[in-house]
């Protein structure tokens, strides 16, 4: 029964009646009143001293017992070493996995932008765009003069914020003498300020600096720490852009670090009107840039709602504008045209992103939420099977009067210890777990662990602490005191470890590696297939480059890269060179409609006109390896007086020229201002992507158009691809000292950035589904050990009674194999939802794919065999006599 | 080792055997902790001191190991008091530790006077 503690005020007050009745003896010895009391006190030396010790006297004992506690289980889980690293090392594995595939989840795709009130932040879509249009991305971008038109306007929109990357990847920039490469975007000079990011250092742009294009800079704090050293003295020192000096005005706050998701942006200039300073560094297009082309709709946009207007409101309220800005300079829209309708998205993530990784991540995060379950009813069945072993401890302690709340107490702190150093490692291994993702998946944006991630570590640990702290104990307060006066080994355990949540579990276990297993498998069929899928060119032996030299008219460009060409073709081992507007392989295409023999062509209801176009050097697909079928490839004999030519691909012909020889037919620009002969007809190949299917193509000879500004160099060589670059680098260096090479890289791997989302993970899935495996495999290894090791006197009784080797071999094979049964039965329906859910995320391989399943089948089921393997020659070797004898 | 200094004929009570002399003091009847101050301090000729915060702990210490038992009750001289009496259980315990002191007692004079157990 408890006591009701005793309060400190009732300990004062005895102390009082003490010192009277001290007092009131001593004035009865013939002490005076005054000298009575005195004595009494001194006597009893410092009564606060006593009350604070009688105060003390609770919590010390609470922490003692506390102590004592931890103490005990420390000891007790030294005594199996085995078990407490298995259990600490499962736990961390499985907590650790799920915080890094958490903290990459969380970075993508739950934390929001960096900016002030972000939920009023809002990105501008457009339905389509009108035709005779080039975009980005058909959605997203948006034409100067539309920015234009709603930047000016405030009622719906308080701000309209532009921004373009200077590059598809990254720019030429120079600081003091050296050329370097850093990724900038040209944004509005209300970018800071309208999205509320904060410039601790320095300041921010103004409206005026983007009307006068003028020459600043304001670079990240990332690129400040990794470039700069964090040197405040950067601040008004000049930054080279493409050769156009910037002054650093400001230094933006940690944590921001641009507008799309993944990447990062090491510097913003306000936009710009210079030539060399085009949008995505594309070359100049007779002689227009972004801002004069009102064809090309490449700005992103974003804007803040302006105070009480909703999302449907400012687009009603925005679109009529939008609509008339959308045709300014492209003349009215044809008849029967659909005109484009102006639409917001919120921006409190990245969209871009979340397309990208949302759902691999999603099912990433399912995935390893499946392992950490195998993970933790691992632990518990551990726990269970070590418990249940401990069972006549337990109800000896019982009946010498330990209290059932001691014994709870106990197993607690026993979980706890575990918990507290698997979460302390789990920690650890998720840190750097995370810092090898990010790298893998090549995901610039900050991944460091924040508040959100820290948090979910710890909600996971709390339920393993429950968990473990609670399944064990039905186990150890059912035994009563009485059991242990009763029984012995033989009969003791066999129940207990036969106990039905083990048996769920172990079947649970079963079901998830199923799942985990099919997983696994369909996405590496899946990365398989993308690495065996064949290109449609030669790809070994070709290395690429990009260069942006600083050319001003069309002559000097074409004369930069004949005299580039011509000298790189003389290096030793080079077999050929071209180059190329767009780097193939690198995601990003130029689409627009084309016109064939001076029109339009007819195509049936619904599908596409569109044509994918380059603008490439001469000997462009024999250096690529890409078959001509007919006609010829370019040449350098074909140049801007020479007849104009273009090259198409089988679905150009196939579409466009059914049952027609294509060569002669004329093709060109929708406006029709670029005319040229078909001279050739080259195989279908990958260009963009691996994953992608062919769509009409065309190419244009670079010397018959008139664009200058940036290309890329493909170069085939003999050898090793990667070692012509020093040589190469000198040539382009003779041409001009100050030029960088832009992402040197072998054409293989430019392909493969383009299956880097699935690359990674299809490795990572791989990663669960071996972890599942060895987990599961050491945890039925482990109980199954223990159910052995506990009936081998049982095991003893039967053999003595005339069971043979094989009858006890099935007797332990037996309940395994039936839960192992049960659990691939449950898995395969699971898995089957689980390819559902993967479908869009395969390449190759149907959701359901019989090889894929047999093989997790047996998988599971080369597991089952392997962990209990051990275990039942053991038990087969029990030797009855020694085994009674024990008894 | 810094010497104590000493210039009080009275020793401080070893650990442990205060509880002792409570149990024995109380075995004569209930009493509240000044008269048990009190009372150890006469019976031992005023040879033993008692820390008055240490008997108090020590009291509720008992009382928490359900050896005493605790009520609050008026003194002879008519003021209010808390009196600690045995229990049952306390008995048993002062019965049992008794022979062990006189057991450690024993070997304690075996060990420090060997000759004249000799003799």
């Amino acid at each position: 029964m408890p006591k009701k503690k005793r309060s400190a005020e009732d300990f004062a007050e005895e102390i009082r009646s003490h010192l009277e009745l001290e007092a009131e003896e001593l004035r009865s010895e013939g002490f005076s009143p005054e000298e009575a009391s005195r004595r009494a006190h001194v006597e009893f030396g410092s009564v606060r001293a006593a009350q604070e010790r009688f105060y003390l006297r609770d919590r010390i004992q609470a922490l003692d017992s506390i102590v004592r506690d931890l103490r005990y289980a420390l000891r007790s889980l030294a005594h199996s070493p085995g078990f407490a690293i298995t259990a600490v090392l499962t736990l961390a594995l499985g907590i650790g996995a799920n915080t890094a595939v958490f903290s990459v989840m969380n970075a993508v795709l739950l934390r929001s932008l960096p900016v002030s009130d972000p939920d009023r932040l809002v990105y501008l879509r457009t339905t389509n765009v009108p035709k005779g249009t080039g975009t980005i991305s058909s959605r997203e971008t948006f034409s100067y003069p539309v920015y234009q038109a709603l930047r000016d306007q405030h009622s719906a929109l308080s701000d309209v914020i532009a921004y373009v990357p200077l590059s598809v990847n990254k720019v030429a920039v120079r600081y003091g003498s050296q050329p370097e490469e850093a990724s900038g975007d040209m944004v509005s000079g209300a970018f800071f300020t309208g999205l509320g990011v904060k410039i601790p250092h320095g300041r921010s742009f103004t409206e005026q600096e983007e009307k006068e294009h003028a020459p600043v800079a304001v670079i990240s704090y990332n690129y400040w720490t990794r470039r700069f050293s964090r040197n405040p003295g950067v601040l008004g020192t000049t930054l080279f852009v493409n050769g156009v000096g910037f002054t650093v005005v400001g230094i933006s706050g940690e944590g921001f670090e641009g507008l799309e998701a993944g990447g990062s942006t090491d510097f913003w200039i306000p936009l710009q009107s210079r030539p060399e300073l085009n949008a995505y560094g594309n070359a100049v297009e007779d002689g227009k840039i972004y801002i004069t082309n009102p064809t090309w709709w490449c700005l992103r946009l974003i804007g803040r709602l302006a105070p009480g207007v909703s999302k449907q409101q400012a687009a009603s309220a925005l679109n009529p504008l939008f609509q008339r800005a959308a045709y300014i300079g492209l003349g009215t829209p044809a008849a029967g045209e659909r005109p484009p309708t102006l639409q917001f998205e919120e921006a409190r993530g990245f969209p871009g992103y979340s397309e990208e990784y949302g759902r691999p991540l999603r099912m990433l995060m399912a995935m390893v939420g499946f392992v950490l379950l195998i993970a933790l009813t691992n632990v518990a069945m551990l726990l269970m099977a070590r418990n249940s072993t401990r069972r006549r401890e337990f109800s000896m302690r019982l009946a010498l009067g330990a209290g059932r709340r001691d014994l709870l107490r106990q197993l607690l702190a026993e979980s706890l210890v575990l918990v507290i150093s698997g979460g302390l490692l789990a920690w650890t291994f998720a840190v750097l777990a995370t810092r090898a993702l990010a790298s893998w998946a090549q995901i610039e944006a900050s991944l460091a662990p924040d508040r959100t991630v820290l948090l979910f570590a710890l909600v996971t640990l709390v339920v393993a602490a429950l968990l473990f702290g609670l399944a064990p104990l039905r186990i150890a307060l059912s035994a009563g005191p009485a059991l242990s006066l009763k029984t012995s080994a033989a009969t003791s355990n066999t129940e207990a470890g036969r106990s039905r949540a083990a048996r769920i579990m172990v079947a649970l276990q079963m079901t998830l590696c199923v799942v985990l297993l099919v997983g696994a498998g369909l996405l590496i069929r899946t990365l398989r297939n993308l690495e065996n899928t064949p290109l449609g060119l030669r790809v070994e032996g070709l290395v690429v480059f990009g260069l942006n030299p600083h050319v001003t008219s069309v002559p000097q460009g074409k004369a930069f890269y004949v005299d580039l060409i011509s000298r790189l073709r003389q290096l030793p081992g080079v077999e050929s060179v071209t180059f190329m507007e767009e780097r193939i392989g690198s995601w990003s295409s130029n689409n627009s409609d084309m016109t064939v023999d001076g029109r339009l062509p007819d195509v049936p209801n619904g599908s596409s006109r569109t044509v994918r176009a380059n603008v490439v050097g001469p000997a462009f697909f024999t250096t690529l390896g890409v078959p001509v079928l007919s006609g010829r490839d370019f040449a350098d004999s074909d140049t801007e007086t020479s007849p104009h030519v273009g090259i198409i691909n089988e679905q150009f012909a196939k579409r466009f020229f059914p049952n027609r020889n294509p060569l002669g037919h004329r093709i060109g620009t929708e406006d029709g201002r670029y005319q040229m002969t078909v001279v050739g007809v080259v195989k279908d190949h990958k260009y963009r992507s691996i994953d992608e299917e062919p769509i009409p193509m065309a190419w244009y000879e670079y010397a018959q158009i008139p664009i200058v500004g940036r290309m890329d160099v493909e170069m085939r060589v003999h050898g090793d691809p990667l070692a012509i670059l020093p040589s190469a680098r000198k040539v382009v260096q003779q041409l001009d000292p100050n030029l960088p090479l832009i992402k040197p890289m072998t054409q293989r791997a430019q392909y493969d950035l383009t299956i880097s989302s699935q690359t990674l993970f299809a490795r990572l899935a791989g990663c669960f589904g071996v972890l599942a495996v060895v987990l599961v495999a050491t945890g039925l290894y482990g109980t199954l050990a223990y159910r052995v090791n506990r009936r081998t006197a049982e095991i003893g009784v039967r053999m003595a009674l005339g069971a043979g080797r094989s009858q006890v071999v099935w007797m332990i094979l037996r309940d395994n194999l039936l839960l192992t049964a049960v659990g691939v039965l449950a898995g395969v329906p699971l898995a089957l939802v689980m390819g559902r859910a993967l479908s869009s995320s395969l390449y190759g391989v149907q959701p359901v794919d019989a090889l894929t399943f047999a093989l997790a089948i047996l998988g599971v089921i080369i597991v089952a065999f392997v962990a209990s393997a051990a275990p039942a020659s053991r038990a087969a070797g029990v030797d009855p006599l020694k085994a009674l004898r024990t008894e | 080792m810094p010497t104590q200094e000493n210039n009080d004929d009275r020793i401080a009570l070893l650990q442990g055997t205060l509880d002792l002399l409570i149990l024995k003091t109380l075995l004569l009847g209930p009493c509240h902790g000044q008269g048990v101050a009190r009372s150890i301090q006469r019976q031992s000729e005023e040879v033993l001191f008692v820390d008055h915060g240490s008997l108090y702990l020590a009291l509720q210490r008992l009382e928490d190991k359900n050896l005493i038992h605790a009520k609050w009750g008026v003194s002879e001289n008519n003021r209010k008091a808390r009196f600690y009496s045995l229990t049952a259980k306390g008995r048993a315990e002062l019965l049992e530790k008794t022979s062990q002191w006189k057991r450690l007692t024993r070997a304690m004079g075996l060990i420090l006077e060997p000759q004249r157990e000799e003799g």
